[in-house]
């Protein structure tokens, strides 16, 4: 090989890696205006009946601005953050369906960090909605409560949820002449009755771990109805988890777990429960009201209702709904086509749309007038007055807590490992206080 | 014959010149993560770029082997890791053998089992992990018909985390042994035929040539197989996700700082990404794995040495 060969070859290689590092985009801060072509990138969370429902509001996003091209991507819900970090730094993408802004740091909590949102829109990664025309459509609370920081609008939420309810099989509630409890002891003799039947009381995605204690709110909901004072409480010491108060809650949490809660519930997937509700074989489903469209969809000629948990033996303690502000839309502060992705999210939020979103998801609205005309809707509609967000959207763990500092049934077996209802209480309140006293 | 292929004068340059692509690539990919890790455990970068990164010292090191029942948590997940590795190792290595003995034997089919075994290998972890989500449905599921027929039940992976930690190694095994095997099968097939011969001539029965023969010509392919199970089982944490998810009393130290550093901590919600602190966890379990590989290393070259010169 010559010299000159050499070099070439060399130098030709170099160029070679050095292109494949490359950026393979660039992007500019100018908005292009919507009469040129534009392809829209959007990013989804894996949800089916809000997929299918995206597939054709975006076709028909498309017929009406033909000029506008929706690239859609879906990924797992447990992915969706850092997806949507990725490419909000790499500005890959234009619009992204977010979760809440919850989990504030407030005055009273020592030495947290800053949910990732905040981080996001503090690195200037969101854009500022304040003052869109939209926002107008939506109900101020939500607005406020879901997606406002320092003052601005960074999203615009598309609904609330409830995971604090009990889904129940009519057909087998009246095949065996059993009343739907309004509460605790007739839960509890509901599934003594069903039990000694042979049918399994209650299922939920124990695999998942979650759907287990997300099952449970309305046990610690009917003991603790303001859940932002119970975070609070917790924080400056004025609620223990092993207290007398706290203790009714971990007793029934047992029972939930270890008796109510059928055999190998531990094993399923939380995208498998509605389906094994669906067929019929349990009589009961601890689950969110996102659950509602699967079941539907898993037997649409099953019989269900929907009703808060009984945690309490007073009804009056059981008529709440705890749940969260899910998804919400926000737009990308570096994204190329923030024009478009204003027209998309003024599409969206178009009454007719958004109603016919709600409706595909099971989402509680958060626009005025508008309705959700689904049975999950008749459902919960008794309760809706009384909706509260629940503990998981307010809690910040101490740096340094053990990872027992919750309320979940799930420590117990055969989710977890306890059986002792004393024992826990006392490992959880061990395990926040250890973060409380390391942080003082 | 010349000394120096390239020639002389500035041609010398020409092997360093073509290694530094190579060189660069290692950079990129491996040693400039790696520092780059290094620094980030100092401060409470949380990997947004632009968000503000601040020095902090030893705080995360701190944070994670000293402050409160969180450090005592991430202890008791390094003792897992070391009992995950152990289990592996120790198991994975001696199933391997004991399959690449018996797939390298003249028989029919043996192309087949080889196959077999080697497949799990070529999926990945999520699939790996659906096909023995599938097979332990702890409702139904083949694995829980066959325990009901002997009376018998399992929650497998949603059971006692002992119990779900025991099925991880299991899959864990049934995932990486077709590469065990597929080393010890190399190294089986270089020992020459004629040292098996002359044993047999020798009146050596099989054991006597496993032991005297087949074992100790088997030192590159022993050493290698040890360091990739224990190296491997140290930084395992995929399958966890997949199969467990973050359950308390599960965790091993890969998964942990995958949870950390991407906010997989508090249930249904996504917490702070913390990855500094997770970088800090990353540089503990870099330790561990490198006092373990050399010692390791260390032991095996010099069994190496003593056995074959």
């Amino acid at each position: 090989m010559n010299k000159k060969h050499f070099v070439f070859s060399l130098l030709l290689v170099l160029t070679i890696l050095l292109t494949a590092c490359a950026s393979g985009t660039e992007t500019t801060d100018d908005a292009q205006p919507v009469e040129e072509d534009v392809t829209l990138r959007v990013l989804v969370h894996q949800n089916p009946p809000m997929v299918a429902f995206m597939e054709e509001f975006n076709q028909a996003f498309e017929e009406k601005y033909p000029n506008v091209t929706v690239d859609m991507s879906v990924v797992n819900a447990n992915d969706l953050s850092t997806v949507t970090q990725t490419r909000l730094t790499a500005n890959d993408v234009d619009v992204v369906d977010m979760f809440a802004f919850t989990n504030a740091a407030q005055p009273y909590m020592k030495n947290v960090d800053p949910p990732n949102w905040q981080t996001l829109i503090e690195a200037g990664y969101l854009m500022d909605l304040t003052g869109q025309p939209f926002l107008d459509n939506y109900y101020e609370s939500a607005i406020a409560d879901a997606g406002t920081y320092n003052g601005k609008v960074y999203q615009i939420n598309l609904g609330t949820v409830s995971y604090s309810g009990l889904y129940y099989n009519k057909d087998l509630f009246a095949q065996y002449g059993v009343e739907v409890p309004t509460t605790y002891d007739q839960l509890v003799s509901a599934c003594e009755t069903f039990t000694a039947e042979g049918i399994p009381c209650m299922t939920a995605g124990g695999k998942d771990g979650w759907p287990i204690f997300v099952g449970a709110y309305g046990l610690i909901g009917s003991i603790y109805p303001d859940q932002e004072a119970l975070v609070e409480g917790l924080w400056t010491g004025s609620i223990k988890w092993n207290d007398e108060k706290s203790m009714e809650m971990w007793d029934k949490m047992k029972v939930y777990a270890q008796d109510m809660m059928e055999e190998g519930a531990s094993g399923i997937a939380g995208d498998a429960a509605p389906g094994r509700f669906a067929s019929g074989a349990v009589a009961m489903f601890a689950g969110g009201t996102w659950y509602a469209a699967a079941i539907e969809s898993a037997e649409p000629a099953f019989e269900w209702g929907y009703i808060p948990f009984p945690g309490s033996d007073d009804p009056e303690d059981n008529k709440y709904l705890f749940g969260k502000y899910d998804q919400g839309w926000v737009i990308a502060e570096n994204s190329p086509n923030k024009e478009t992705g204003l027209l998309y999210l003024t599409e969206f939020s178009e009454q007719e749309n958004y109603a016919a979103f709600v409706n595909a998801v099971g989402f509680f609205p958060t626009q005025p007038g508008v309705t959700l005309d689904t049975q999950i809707g008749r459902e919960v509609a008794p309760y809706l007055e009384n909706f509260r967000v629940g503990y998981e959207q307010y809690y910040v763990a101490p740096k340094g807590a053990g990872q027992y500092a919750n309320p979940w049934a799930s420590y117990f077996a055969p989710f977890g490992t306890f059986d002792d209802a004393e024992e826990l209480a006392n490992k959880v309140q061990e395990d926040l206080q250890s973060g409380l006293d390391a942080n003082q | 014959m010349r000394g120096y292929h390239f020639g002389g004068g500035k041609s010398r340059w020409a092997p360093y010149l073509f290694l530094l692509p190579g060189l660069l690539l290692y950079v990129m990919i491996a040693l400039g993560p790696s520092i780059s890790t290094t620094f980030f455990s100092f401060t409470n970068a949380t990997g947004i770029r632009g968000a503000p990164v601040d020095w902090v010292g030893l705080d995360n090191y701190k944070e994670f082997l000293f402050m409160g029942q969180a450090s005592r948590d991430n202890l008791s997940a390094l003792g897992r890791t070391l009992l995950f590795c152990f289990f592996v190792t120790t198991i994975q290595f001696s199933l391997g053998l004991l399959v690449a003995v018996l797939v390298n034997q003249k028989l029919k089919g043996t192309n087949f089992f080889r196959t077999l075994y080697f497949m799990p290998v070529i999926l990945g972890a999520v699939i790996q992990g659906l096909i023995w989500s599938l097979f332990l449905y702890p409702l139904g599921g083949p694995m829980d018909s066959i325990l009901n027929f002997f009376g018998m039940s399992s929650e497998f992976f949603g059971g006692p985390p002992t119990e779900a930690f025991g099925w991880v190694i299991v899959v864990q095994i049934w995932a990486n042994l077709g590469t065990t095997m597929i080393i010890f099968l190399a190294g089986l097939q270089t020992i020459p035929s004629e040292l098996y011969e002359a044993a047999e001539i020798d009146g050596a029965n099989k054991w006597k040539v496993f032991k005297n023969v087949t074992w100790p010509l088997l030192t590159p392919s022993v050493n290698t197989n040890l360091l990739l199970n224990i190296i491997g089982s140290l930084q395992a944490w995929q399958l966890f996700l997949v199969l467990i998810g973050y359950r308390n009393g599960t965790q091993v130290l890969g998964y942990l700082i995958y949870a950390v550093g991407f906010g997989q901590t508090s249930g249904s919600v996504t917490s702070s990404f913390r990855q500094g602190y997770a970088a800090a966890a990353s540089i503990v379990l870099f330790i561990l794995v490198l006092i373990l590989g050399t010692t390791t290393q260390f032991f095996l070259s010099r069994r190496e040495r003593r056995i074959l010169g």
